[in-house]
């Protein structure tokens, strides 16, 4: 192969145009993401916004996106900036890429969303995310009415419980543990985080989720941060058991980084 | 037939290459050094997450062979894309595109896999939202 026909292979080699994460993009004033997986190219499902017989929005359906992939940052919403204190940086300076929990198959905790696609399944009483990928597992939100745990365990997901504020769906979770990442690049956080998620689906095909980190700790002052997910319609999950032959995360080099 | 080896100059590097899996690409491959194996043989196929595998023997001018482990996407990507896990067996005669490994391991990302049949597929992660 000639390496002027080899640089035309590469080229095609680039992806499709579309190689976007959805869970990447600047949202909101991007506008429409376009589709993936088996939508691929197209643009995200429109119709109105389905709701339950109660009236209340109904959030089910295989999404991906919806939070940082591999960045953070480029959900940062227009005002909001990520400022560290001094011992979250020190934590953020001190992440090696081979200690990824999501590269370790570990959970991803919250906002960190994996690149695989997610199924949410909703009640008048729970609403839980099944997870494809990173890991095989699940998030539940209470949406009962009930209170946070007294003293929650600290854990990958955390206490949630929901609330409804109109249509939106208000998601705050605390006891978290501090394992987990919010992205490749390693930004921390301490088990003082406190999540605040705001959650609507203004559209068929899109869940626009809100998130405000809140960790004193690890960042000077709260901060908002928002992804959209696409609806992956006709989509099924599958299996995914990520530590069946886990071979990436020895071979990883360097501080943690962009991906 | 010994495989053709080519390891590509980094003028070439411009092919960077969108990847979103469970890990940062840019840790574990160095898009920067694409490299390519013409006709080598297919050694062992793992149809496993978190990624897909096979394995392949490659051998150098002086006859030396070289067992190299080839990072596949998640066999769900690959069904998604239209691999079944039947696509790529052992024995098959395959050139693999690709980028190796940064800590020198014989092991690299394919991205694209031509097969037996002269069809070239898509093997990495294309996007983000499903590697």
């Amino acid at each position: 192969m000639t390496a002027a026909a080899l640089a035309a292979a590469l080229l095609l080699l680039q992806g499709p145009a579309d190689s976007q994460a959805p869970g990447d993009a600047k949202a909101p004033a991007k506008g429409a993401i376009k589709g993936k997986g088996k939508g691929k190219g197209k643009a995200r499902p429109t119709g109105p916004t389905p709701r339950l017989a109660d009236g209340k929005v109904d959030f089910s359906g295989i999404w991906s996106g919806g939070g940082p992939v591999g960045d953070i940052t480029p959900g940062v919403m227009p005002g909001e900036e990520i400022s560290l204190t001094p011992w979250g940086k020190k934590i953020m300076d001190s992440h090696q890429s081979k200690d990824d929990p999501e590269a370790n198959c570990l959970p991803t905790g919250i906002p960190r969303i994996a690149p695989y696609p997610w199924r949410i399944l909703q009640t008048s009483t729970h609403i839980f995310y099944l997870f494809e990928g990173n890991i095989h597992s699940f998030r539940q939100i209470f949406i009962d009415g009930r209170k946070h745990l007294a003293d929650p365990d600290p854990t990958w997901y955390g206490d949630s419980i929901g609330s409804w504020e109109g249509d939106t769906l208000v998601v705050d979770t605390i006891g978290f543990n501090d394992k987990f990442w919010f992205d490749f690049r390693g930004h921390p956080h301490s088990e003082q985080l406190h999540t605040i998620e705001r959650i609507t689906r203004p559209d068929l095909g899109t869940l626009d989720i809100e998130t405000q980190i809140i960790d004193p700790t690890a960042y000077t002052k709260p901060f908002k941060i928002k992804f959209t997910a696409a609806l992956r319609p006709g989509e099924e999950l599958m299996e995914y058991i990520c530590q069946e032959n886990q071979q990436d995360a020895q071979h990883l080099q360097g501080p943690a980084g962009l991906p | 037939m010994g495989a053709k080896i080519l390891v590509l100059a980094a003028t070439l590097g411009a092919a960077a290459i969108p990847v979103l899996a469970h890990h940062s690409f840019a840790a574990e491959y160095d898009d920067k050094k694409p490299i390519k194996f013409e006709n080598v043989v297919v050694t062992k196929v793992d149809w496993t997450n978190p990624h897909a595998r096979f394995y392949v023997d490659v051998k150098d001018e002086k006859g030396t062979v070289t067992n190299w482990n080839f990072e596949l996407a998640s066999p769900n990507v690959l069904k998604r894309n239209g691999w079944t896990k039947s696509t790529l067996k052992e024995g098959d005669r395959v050139s693999v595109l690709g980028s190796a490994a940064k800590d020198g391991a014989h092991l690299g990302h394919a991205q694209t896999v031509t097969l037996p049949d002269g069809k070239r597929v898509f093997a990495g992660s294309n996007t983000a939202d499903g590697q």
